[in-house]
């Protein structure tokens, strides 16, 4: 945990999302990006939005790949016990569902090779190794891209956590302007 | 969910700081996840249970178990195996979650009495 927070503070963006820069001193930022105040804080806000948009799809994609995890370990999970059947030469007798509801008994006899969905209306068949295999690489691959995704997520909410803290500590640098300015016309009005 | 909403007055926030504040979103994060994670993985364990509990009550050989979406005829003695198997599995991987679970809980402690000594009322790290 420690070393990734020191790496988010090297990184000017990562994957397209650009970082949310540090702010040492409130008031040499405002200098710096030469806005005023109140159109700082909408520049943030509206940057916070697009962290917001961005981390809406993270959120989708990663729960696309959640589900699709258990499925593909399911079909390891049929291919081994085929797998485990050849031995003995006996048939597998299996129920599946025909409709919601309904379902019909099957036969498989003792076979080498599977079908494999690959989705877009293609169902390609393999022999039982090639077929573990090709699951195999799959999960593999599916496993990674959420590793990375989880930390795009990660990296995407450290850079609105730090947003955010900027937003509060400029809105709180103006007020704490205000009250000094106020502070010194009254003391020269009296 | 839980905000780190840091409103400094006087107290200025250094990068150090803000890593705290970071780190301590990303653990409440993982903390949801994990209680998510959590409640699912208890779920099965039941069901396991309630399986194994069935199978015992049951007078067939051969039972219908559930592989992928089909569900196979598989002899009694095979499917007790594979309960169990399975049950052995779903444990270790809920003592594993609860303990990620309590690490958490207590990184999220050591964080907040950071955060509070150093900016009292100015931040709020409860849950809302």
């Amino acid at each position: 945990m420690a070393t990734s927070a020191s790496t988010s503070a090297n990184v000017p963006e990562r994957r397209g999302i650009p970082a949310a820069s540090f702010v040492e001193d409130v008031q040499v930022f405002l200098s710096q990006i030469g806005l005023d105040v109140n159109s700082a804080l909408a520049f943030l806000q509206e940057r916070l939005q697009q962290y917001r948009v961005v981390e809406m799809k993270l959120l989708a994609q990663q729960r696309d790949l959640q589900a699709k995890i258990p499925d593909i370990e399911k079909c390891l999970d049929v291919v081994a016990t085929l797998q485990a059947k050849k031995g003995t030469g006996e048939a597998l007798i299996s129920d599946f569902e025909v409709s919601e509801g309904i379902y019909s008994r099957a036969r498989i006899e003792d076979t080498d090779s599977v079908c494999l969905w690959l989705g877009a209306n293609v169902m390609l068949e393999y022999s039982r190794e090639e077929a573990t295999a090709l699951l195999q690489k799959n999960l593999e691959n599916a496993k990674a891209s959420l590793e990375v995704l989880v930390a795009d997520l990660q990296f995407l909410r450290d850079q609105v956590t730090i947003t955010q803290v900027t937003i509060a500590r400029v809105y709180n640098w103006d007020v704490h302007q205000r009250r000094l300015q106020q502070a010194a016309t009254t003391s020269s009005e009296s | 969910m839980q905000q780190a909403g840091a409103s400094v007055s006087e107290v200025e926030v250094t990068w150090e700081d803000q890593q705290n504040i970071n780190k301590f979103g990303r653990l409440n994060n993982r903390l949801h996840e994990l209680e998510d994670e959590i409640k699912i993985a208890k779920e099965t364990n039941e069901s396991l249970e309630d399986a194994s509990n069935e199978l015992i009550l049951t007078d067939e050989d051969i039972v219908r178990f559930q592989i992928g979406e089909v569900f196979a005829h598989v002899p009694k003695d095979e499917v007790e195996n594979r309960i169990e198997q399975t049950k052995e599995v779903t444990e270790k991987n809920l003592e594993k979650l609860t303990e990620e679970k309590e690490s958490i809980v207590s990184q999220m402690a050591e964080l907040k009495k950071i955060l509070y000594s150093k900016f009292k009322d100015s931040i709020n790290l409860e849950e809302d």
